[in-house]
């Protein structure tokens, strides 16, 4: 079929750059409206905080000291478990929002819009980070106001936001890809509770590792977030699950840690885009 | 278009639309209307068939066509947690609106669609119709040359549809083509320039509104005659000498007397009494049957393809109207 080319409009679109900057401050302005959501993640973070050391406080005193951690505070102990538990809730609400688009239409609307789905995604991953990353300094400055220690210093501070944006990345692409799968946003709170406990049980969140569970542990991507961020936090080589010995110092943690948590980043991202993708161009019926 | 269940949703669719048209789509509920217009604005892919809008393929230059049309879904697509105007700023953004001109056009469009006094409310606070008034703005933030528009009206009030219906022949009249689905013949009617009808996924008509009426229905005189069949042919006779019944299909004669098909019943109603009375025909009954919108409708849509033109495999029409100098706004053929 012939077409006079010279004749077509000219098509309205913007840069890759320009297009995730959109999505961005789209979602970025969703977050801001919905302050409530925002601060209860926060309150639950502090709130879980006081309550395992208030609650388990004697018993993980006596499971620190049986693991050689006798120098170690049990609340800054607690801060990776914490930190985790706050990051994986507010990457569920991340595959919430994606429900919400998809039930108001507004999916399909960016859909018919001249922007790239790697350009929505990574507009809405960095939002959704951004409102991650606030809320845990947030919770990092409440517990060291009650007394917990970062023995690695600044660099270190950063280099936990940056282990946390990994998990929180992961658990975001998890929760989006439950979000086209289920289309229900009570669904999506159910299984981040089903995701929760189970993965911040099994890791050494609140007790170090027991033989016996090792397995279940090494296989679970929370205790390697778990033990890179107590790595900066309490400045020790804490990874059990792998035996990792050649970089030095925390470096034997951080480092396979780091590539697992990448790995796995890598992986479910691949997936994410293509589910979401798949579901843009026949999301039909 | 055949699903991956199986369901074939539009086979054999051949339209060519051309620019400035206002172009209505209409069929029942499943009959493909949204199949068509979602691979059209290339939210689904068809899985046979090429279509191409404002010249660009909508498989190989799906974002193209994406960039020079404006598509507002059936269902109300506004961010609620954001208000009038941030979903417009969004909007404008994601169609690469400049700064300068975005301000002004979003005001433009707040006043158009009657929203400028709740600008800055979240949508979630709008009634329905609101919400379909912001989604239609939305739609053409990029002032696009083409904009779908699927069942737009579809649940709302008749003062909010007159408001949508005055605001589409609005941006037709300034040069836009739209391409609109709906199971309203009335609002069909009100705003198109050509109807197409598409029944279990092909075309049964594809005309303008006045032509596709006649062609159905219109409205239906019947006259009875006293005196058997000798009577109803004399009466046949007399009628044919009217100008306005020379087309054979207007008329025909029935078991009690004469059928007649007209657009307007009371001139020629009163013409044809006067006419048998006076050549001595002796009347026994009269009715006139207006066929409602709706009717005319249901006629095409239910009894497929008799007597209508289909548009059918005629794919060498399509070509030939492609080629002339002005382009169509959108041409294509499905499986």
């Amino acid at each position: 079929m012939s077409t006079a080319t010279s004749d077509r409009p000219t098509p309205a679109h913007n840069s890759l750059t320009r297009d995730v900057w959109v999505n961005f401050k789209r979602w970025s302005r969703k977050a801001i409206r919905n302050p409530t959501a925002f601060f209860l993640e926060i309150v639950v973070g502090v709130f879980s905080l006081l309550l395992f050391s208030a609650v388990f406080g004697d018993v993980g005193e006596f499971a620190l000291t049986q693991a050689g951690y006798a120098d170690v505070d049990y609340l800054t102990y607690l801060v990776p478990a914490v930190f985790m538990q706050a990051t994986m809730g507010s990457a569920f609400s991340s595959g919430v929002g994606l429900v919400g688009d998809l039930e108001s239409g507004m999916f399909e609307k960016v859909t018919a819009m001249p922007m790239g789905w790697t350009a929505v995604l990574l507009g809405k991953a960095a939002a959704d980070l951004l409102r991650i990353l606030v809320q845990l300094l947030v919770v990092l400055a409440l517990a060291v106001a009650l007394g917990a220690s970062v023995e690695t210093g600044a660099a270190g501070v950063a280099g936990i936001m940056g282990v946390a944006l990994l998990v929180g990345l992961l658990f975001m692409s998890i929760a989006n890809i439950l979000g086209v799968l289920v289309r229900d946003e009570e669904a999506i709170n159910a299984a981040s509770m089903l995701f929760m406990f189970p993965l911040l049980f099994l890791s050494p969140a609140f007790i170090p590792v027991a033989d016996d569970i090792e397995w279940v542990a090494r296989l679970n991507p929370i205790t390697y977030g778990v033990d890179a961020i107590r790595a900066l936090v309490i400045d020790e080589d804490v990874l059990t699950v792998l035996d990792v010995t050649r970089f030095g110092g925390i470096y034997d943690t951080l480092v396979p840690a780091v590539a697992v948590l990448v790995g796995l980043n890598l992986l479910f991202g691949a997936i994410a885009v293509r589910v979401l993708g798949r579901a843009s161009s026949a999301d039909a019926a | 278009m055949t699903y991956s269940d199986g369901t074939e949703a539009v086979r054999d669719l051949s339209l060519s639309i051309p620019r400035g048209e206002f172009f209505g789509f209409l069929g029942a509920n499943g009959a493909g209307k949204t199949t068509t217009i979602k691979m059209l604005s290339t939210l689904l892919t068809p899985t046979g068939g090429r279509a191409r809008i404002n010249g660009y393929d909508v498989v190989d230059e799906r974002t193209a066509v994406r960039g020079t049309v404006g598509y507002m879904a059936q269902h109300v697509s506004v961010d609620r947690e954001l208000t009038a105007r941030e979903n417009l700023q969004f909007a404008c953004e994601a169609y690469g609106v400049g700064g300068a001109d975005r301000e002004s056009r979003i005001e433009e469009l707040l006043e158009l669609v009657d929203l400028a006094d709740v600008a800055d409310t979240p949508a979630e606070n709008f009634s329905g119709g609101m919400q379909k008034r912001l989604d239609a703005a939305t739609a053409l933030v990029h002032d696009p040359a083409l904009v779908f528009l699927d069942e737009p009206t579809t649940g709302l009030d008749p003062k909010a549809r007159n408001r949508l219906w005055d605001y589409f022949e609005r941006i037709n009249d300034a040069g836009t083509t739209i391409f609109l689905t709906t199971q309203y013949l009335e609002e069909a009617d009100a705003l198109c320039d050509r109807l197409a009808v598409i029944r279990d996924g092909g075309l049964v008509a594809d005309d303008s509104p006045e032509a596709l009426k006649r062609r159905v229905g219109g409205s239906r005189l019947s006259i009875d005659v006293e005196g058997g069949e000798e009577a109803i042919a004399a009466a046949e006779r007399v009628a044919r000498q009217h100008d306005w019944l020379t087309d054979e299909a207007a008329l025909e004669t029935t078991g009690d007397g004469l059928a007649v098909a007209t657009s307007s019943p009371a001139d020629h109603g009163s013409d044809l009494l006067v006419a048998l009375r006076d050549a001595g025909v002796d009347i026994s009954g009269f009715e006139v049957e207006e066929a409602t919108l709706d009717d005319v409708f249901l006629t095409i849509a239910d009894e497929g393809t008799d007597g209508l033109d289909a548009g059918g495999e005629d794919t060498d029409e399509l070509d030939a109207e492609s080629q002339q100098a002005a382009p169509a706004a959108a041409s294509g053929t499905g499986q």
